[in-house]
């Protein structure tokens, strides 16, 4: 683009502080552990030691004698209704009732006086179990004769996407070339700061309340209905403030949400629940380890011909958005690349391990770190230079996708070439010193998704009589900056400042309806209903304001906190003398409502064809790395990323979320991995679970990410997703590095030191065996 | 061994203790339990909620406080054993810390806030880091993070957010 | 699965002097009463119930049992409730004993090194704690005390197996002596772990060198592992290799191979035992070339 569409803005594209960081940074922000009311209870859980059991009999009458407890809960207290993610997979229960399926595995609940008490009374509820066979690898569950995991899902498949859009034989018949590989991925966890929290209440009208650490209060509102068995109207949640998300646990209804409000009800007092990190790091909810096997065929200069992908995932004992999640994978394998023949097979197994769903990026950094690596591998064979065959198989804006996807901005080639020119990539490869290497890699995202059921984000805007503007809607701000980047659009719209702009929590009983923060909908849904929301609060101003200055509605500008006429110096009024005129003298609030559903298209989940989302966004990235040869330690000594996110209407905001979601990608790549032996997690603890500290990355000055600006017309503003496909390329970009820097090709993660010396000796000793 | 309402050296009191804290310049005289650490104290007992809870292991700095002018994971640390020591939290003195405000701007203009749940122990670990060392080397201020984690930010910000901080506390051009 | 919990009851008590501590630990069993130093380990003991004591010391109001002094004889003296930190920031260590300065500074992050003590390091008898294989290399010795009086044991001998020190019946560490390095030494303290900071230790090597000033042979030369076995040890035999020789390549690798042979590190979730030896090996050699170049540039040197 020419010129820089935000030099139209007045607000939008900034670099704009977060509106509470101030609050956070002072500790005065309130996160639910941090909330005490009065005659409030504490709440623990008693978790399964079986990965897979019976519950033969509880007795909780010792636990229940302790002094201090006040109530406790088992399954059988709640009304034995299934609830889930998706309509064909409800297999979550508040507490186990018959059976236990994984190590953790909720069993009962307690309220007491404190958690000295609570932690007390779970040594004394008695639990007899009657231990059943367990199966821990999905390969082996899908065999005959594997135990079930799940009564209704023969040869433990839990959910599977299957499609085949085009010919692949032919076009594997047709390809001068076709490689295949297996690649392997590891557990992960979401690994935020704040452990999961609650304080629910069940008050004596019937009326529920949860406040809660939720990125999708309303999916928890409907969560919390369905397995209590009351209506949805008699829930409330409220969303405190969310100390990271990144999906899984603070998604959904968790079994301490219900537990918090049916103690309640028992007790008559609200119920505090809080995780201890080593729980959050036991229970479910991570992402997806999967088996990956790529065939891909190409014509001789590296034109993608074909891709046909099977991978099987350890989907854990339950399903949680595991259908998706396999749909998804294979989707975004017809991104970045144009790939016209494509067939993808897709198997969910239930394992007796924690079970999997969503975390930042999903099933996609898996593949891309598959697709991205065999990539590498083709471009060598066929003698093409890494950023010649990616240019070469590039997405372009407009392409139709074989599985229907319709591609609206898309500067792909450009992120390549910036990432090029940033990293010094051509003066780099294959110039710099033994083990040190440079390597790519590409991925990509989508800005929110068309899910079956509810996908609409709708907003409310309310300007007051003293020019300031309260903004409502139902999308959560986790630390990613929704509130901010809504707040400019709002303030965009009305020609105010983003700090005049409220932004409220959400809080069911009063925020409009919304399926939440995820799947990198929020700036885009969402702010596109804002930004409708706002037109129409303008529109209404716009009115009142004409019929005070005897102006046409039309000419009015609205900038500066005030309405005028350019043309006429005569015709000028505050916003808030505006608002007050139409307040009192018309008697008329100002409230604009805006809906965005992005369209009326559907995605046919059974066949994999559909237009999944109203915008895609390109990601690549390069990274130099330094390995140690004796003890295959890799230390990451430079990142370069671009990323093709629309507009950036914050770009302080985009800056965090770029990289936050690089580095959450070299955790992935290099440290990370949750390690379960028999259904045991070994390493619950930030301690083990290794993420990535500040001295594991690069120094400012070689740690860059770039916008390559485009304006995506579907977007409010032009912009679109910057939270998850960054991301995406970082795995395959370390596999790359690793590579040119040792020789040594990693197909398995995490690529720990250990993996990567054996894989030096086994270098060293072909090389010996070469030389005469 | 002598009992009473106070905790005096040497003598063993049995379940309730009574502990002097003084805590952002207030001293406080609260009966707790022995086993009690300072983060709950803090924040079950003195509603000081600003210091977070969370990994419980010495590994994450979310409950990092200043004791002496030292940073200390509180999580790790007995109420009891701060008896006589001058604790400072994240919520600061009542008179106001122009340093641990001027830290808490850097962190919000530079967008070193994302959910928030590590800014107190961040900020207080750069309180201790800047009175030690007012113009610490970027490799100086990573070396003081790795008691910290943050999943949201990747760290850039938070370390240019400490070296904006510096450059505003220092003298004027000597950073 | 046993997940943390608040921590147990126990009685908390606070003294003054190391008397009184002795007098509290006299005959108290194993279980009964904990000392409590810096904290980093106990209180996650204790909150895994790996350990549930009537009675915890805390020592950090035992005022005597923190200094940092370098003795008449040239000689330092660490009270055993000397913060990693105090060590750190002692001129007299970053002067004459620079090993250790560099293996502190790699321990945990600034608020463990805040609270954590020396001689809470050496008694938790951790084989993947630092300190004790860096103490040992530099000759120290560990004081006991208690109500029966003080006895002297080299640190080399301090850890008969796994877990367990020499203290018995109500002993305490109450004071390390290091002796003066000797003119032309040198050491360097490697730690290996997956991420650059904070990670527990996967394999420690501290090698000390002493050379002659005019030849640069290897006077004498001490190794001591962490993490290699079940108790942090010091490879007598794999310093026998070289001492007294100059340095050379071939010395290095058969001091490597019997280094190897020495260790016996244990293959668990966190690391494979072949992996550790192949550590084992490399830094070894990588430790003892960095401090004999140390000792023989005098950057190291004892002055």
């Amino acid at each position: 683009m020419a010129e820089d569409p935000r030099d139209k803005f007045h607000v939008l594209g900034r670099p704009t502080p977060k509106k509470d960081a101030l609050l956070k940074a002072s500790g005065r922000a309130e996160y639910a552990d941090d909330i005490a009311m009065p005659g409030m209870l504490h709440g623990k859980l008693l978790r399964s030691p079986h990965p897979h059991a019976r519950i033969v009999r509880i007795d909780s009458s010792r636990a229940a004698a302790l002094p201090g407890v006040r109530a406790i809960v088992t399954g059988s207290d709640f009304p034995n209704i299934r609830y889930g993610n998706l309509p064909q997979t409800r297999d979550y229960l508040p507490l186990a009732i018959d059976t236990v399926r994984y190590i953790g595995d909720e069993v009962a609940a307690v309220a007491a006086i404190d958690e000295d008490t609570a932690e007390e009374a779970l040594d004394l509820i008695q639990v007899e179990y009657e231990p059943l066979p367990a199966v821990f690898d999905p390969e082996a569950a899908m065999q005959p004769g594997a135990p079930q995991v799940h009564p209704l899902a023969p040869g433990n498949v839990s959910a599977s996407s299957i499609f085949h859009f085009g010919d692949v034989e032919t076009a594997f018949a047709k390809s001068d070339y076709v490689r295949e590989d297996a690649f392997e991925t590891q557990a992960v966890k979401q690994g935020m700061l704040e452990p999961h929290a609650c304080i629910g209440m069940w008050d004596n009208i019937g009326k529920v309340t949860l406040w809660a650490s939720k990125m999708s209060p309303y999916v928890v509102w409907r969560q919390l209905a369905m397995g209590l068995g009351i209506q949805p109207g008699s829930v409330r949640v409220v969303q405190t403030f969310v100390g990271g998300g990144f999906s899984g646990g603070k998604q959904e209804a968790m079994p301490m949400d219900f537990c918090a409000v049916l103690l309640s009800k028992k007790t008559g007092r609200p119920v505090k629940f809080v995780h201890g990190m080593d729980e959050v790091l036991t229970i479910g909810h991570m992402r997806h380890p999967m088996k990956i096997w790529l065939r891909t065929g190409t014509s001789a200069d590296g034109r993608l011909l074909a891709q046909h992908c099977k991978l099987i995932a350890n989907g854990g004992a339950y399903s949680s958005i595991g259908g998706f999640s396999m749909y998804l994978a294979g989707a975004m394998l017809n991104l970045p690349y144009r790939v016209p023949n494509i067939k993808f097979d897709a198997f969910r197994v239930y394992t007796n391990n924690g079970f999997c769903g969503a975390l930042r990026g999903h099933t996609i950094p898996q593949l891309c770190f598959a697709r991205d690596t065999q990539l590498e591998l083709i471009a060598a064979e066929l003698g093409l230079d890494p950023l010649e065959i990616r240019h070469r198989n590039a997405i372009q804006p407009g392409d139709v996708t074989a599985n229907g996807f319709r591609i609206g901005t898309f500067a792909f080639d450009e992120c390549i070439e910036r990432v090029a020119e940033t990293s010094g990539w051509r003066e780099k490869r294959g110039k710099l010193p033994k083990y040190r290497g440079i390597g790519f890699g590409c991925g990509s995202h989508l800005s929110g998704a068309r899910l079956m059921g509810h996908s609409a984000s709708a907003a409310e805007i309310r300007v007051q009589e003293d020019g300031t503007v309260q903004l409502t809607t139902g999308s959560t701000d986790v630390g990613q900056g929704a509130d901010t980047v809504l707040s400019m659009i709002a303030a965009e719209v009305l020609g105010v400042e983003a700090e005049d702009v409220r932004f409220t929590r959400v809080d069911t009983d009063s925020t409009p309806v919304d399926p939440g923060t995820f799947g990198s909908r929020v700036t885009f849904f969402t702010g596109n209903a804002v930004k409708r929301a706002a037109e129409e609060a303008r529109r209404q101003l716009a009115e009142i304001a004409a019929q005070r200055m005897e102006a046409n509605a039309e000419d009015l500008v609205f900038r500066g906190r005030e309405i005028f006429n350019p043309r006429d110096e005569r015709q000028r009024i505050s916003l808030k003398d505006a608002v007050r005129w139409g307040a009192f003298r018309l008697g008329r609030i100002v409230s604009g409502r805006g809906v965005y559903a992005a369209g009326d298209e559907n995605v046919d989940f059974r066949t994999g064809y559909g237009n999944l989302s109203p915008a895609y966004n390109p990601s690549a990235c390069a990274v130099e790395v330094e390995v140690d040869p004796q003890t295959g330690q890799v230390a990451v000594v430079g990142f370069w990323g671009a990323d093709d996110s629309g507009t950036p209407l914050n770009p302080l905001g985009v800056k965090g979320q770029v990289l936050g979601a690089t580095v959450m990608s070299i955790g992935h790549a290099l440290y990370e991995n949750l390690i379960r032996v028999d259904g045991q997690v070994m390493n619950p603890s930030f301690r083990d679970y290794k993420m990535p500290l500040a001295t594991d990355l690069p120094k400012l000055e070689n740690f860059q990410h770039a916008s390559v600006i485009t304006w995506e017309p579907e977007g409010p503003f032009g912009a679109k997703e910057s939270g998850q496909g960054a991301g995406t390329g970082v795995l395959a970009a370390l596999a790359n590095a690793i590579y040119d820097a040792t020789g040594v090709r990693l197909t398995r993660l995490p690529m720990t030191p250990e993996n990567i010396l054996s894989g030096l000796k086994r270098v060293r000793e072909t090389d010996r065996q070469r030389t005469p | 061994m002598a009992k009473g309402r106070f905790a005096q050296r040497g003598s063993i009191v049995k379940d309730l203790m009574t502990v002097s804290l003084r805590v952002n310049g207030i001293l406080h005289e609260v009966a707790i339990r022995p086993w009690r650490t300072l983060l709950e104290v803090l924040r079950e007992t003195l509603a000081l909620t600003g210091t977070k809870r969370s990994c419980g292991e010495g590994q994450c700095g979310a409950c990092t406080v200043l004791i002496d002018g030292r940073a200390v994971n509180s999580c790790l640390y007995l109420a009891a054993e701060a008896q006589g020591k001058d604790i400072v939290t994240i919520e600061g003195p009542v008179g106001g810390d122009p340093a641990l405000e001027q830290i808490q701007r850097s962190f919000a203009t530079k967008g070193a806030v994302q959910c928030g749940f590590c800014t107190p122990g961040m900020v207080m670990i750069t309180k201790s880091l800047l009175a030690e060392n007012p113009r610490p080397s970027e490799d100086e201020i990573r070396a003081a993070l790795v008691g910290h984690l943050c999943r949201c930010t990747g760290y850039v910000q938070i370390v240019e957010a400490i070296q904006d901080a510096a450059r505003e506390l220092a003298p004027k051009g000597s950073y | 699965m046993t997940y943390l919990r608040r921590l147990p009851r126990f009685e908390f008590v606070s003294p003054d002097s190391l008397a009184e501590v002795c007098a509290m630990t006299a005959g108290a069993s194993d279980g009964e009463v904990m000392l409590l130093a810096g904290g980093t380990d106990a209180i996650l003991q204790m909150r895994r119930r790996e350990r549930t004591p009537r009675r915890v010391i805390g020592l950090k109001g035992v005022a005597e049992l923190a200094f940092v002094r370098e003795q008449p004889d040239g000689s330092l003296a660490l009270g055993a409730m000397t913060t990693l930190q105090t060590l750190l920031s002692a001129p007299v260590v970053r002067q004459r004993y620079d090993l250790l300065r560099e293996a502190t500074a790699q321990i945990g992050g600034q608020e463990l090194r805040n609270v954590a003590t020396v001689g809470g390091n050496i008694a938790g008898a951790l084989p993947c704690a630092d300190l004790p294989p860096v103490l040992m290399t530099l000759e120290a010795r560990v004081r006991l005390s208690s109500q029966r009086g003080d006895r002297w044991v080299a640190l080399e001998e301090f850890f008969p197996e796994f877990g367990r020190t020499v203290a018995v019946d109500g002993e305490l560490v109450s004071e390390i002596s290091l002796p003066r390095p000797a003119p032309n030494s040198a050491g360097t303290y490697l730690k290996f772990h997956d991420r650059q900071s904070m990670d527990m230790t996967v394999v420690g090597v501290s090698a000390f060198v002493v050379c002659e000033g005019e030849t640069q042979v290897i006077r004498d030369i001490r190794l001591a592992y962490a993490s290699a076995a079940p108790t942090v040890f010091r490879a007598r035999e794999a310093e026998a290799v070289l001492r007294g020789c100059a340095m050379s390549e071939e010395g290095l690798e058969a001091t490597a191979e019997m280094a190897c042979k020495v260790s016996n590190p244990r293959t668990s979730w966190r690391a494979n035992g072949e992996y550790r030896r192949e550590l084992i090996s490399s830094l070894t050699k990588r430790a003892i070339r960095h401090a004999w170049q140390k000792a023989v540039s005098r950057k190291g040197a004892a002055s």
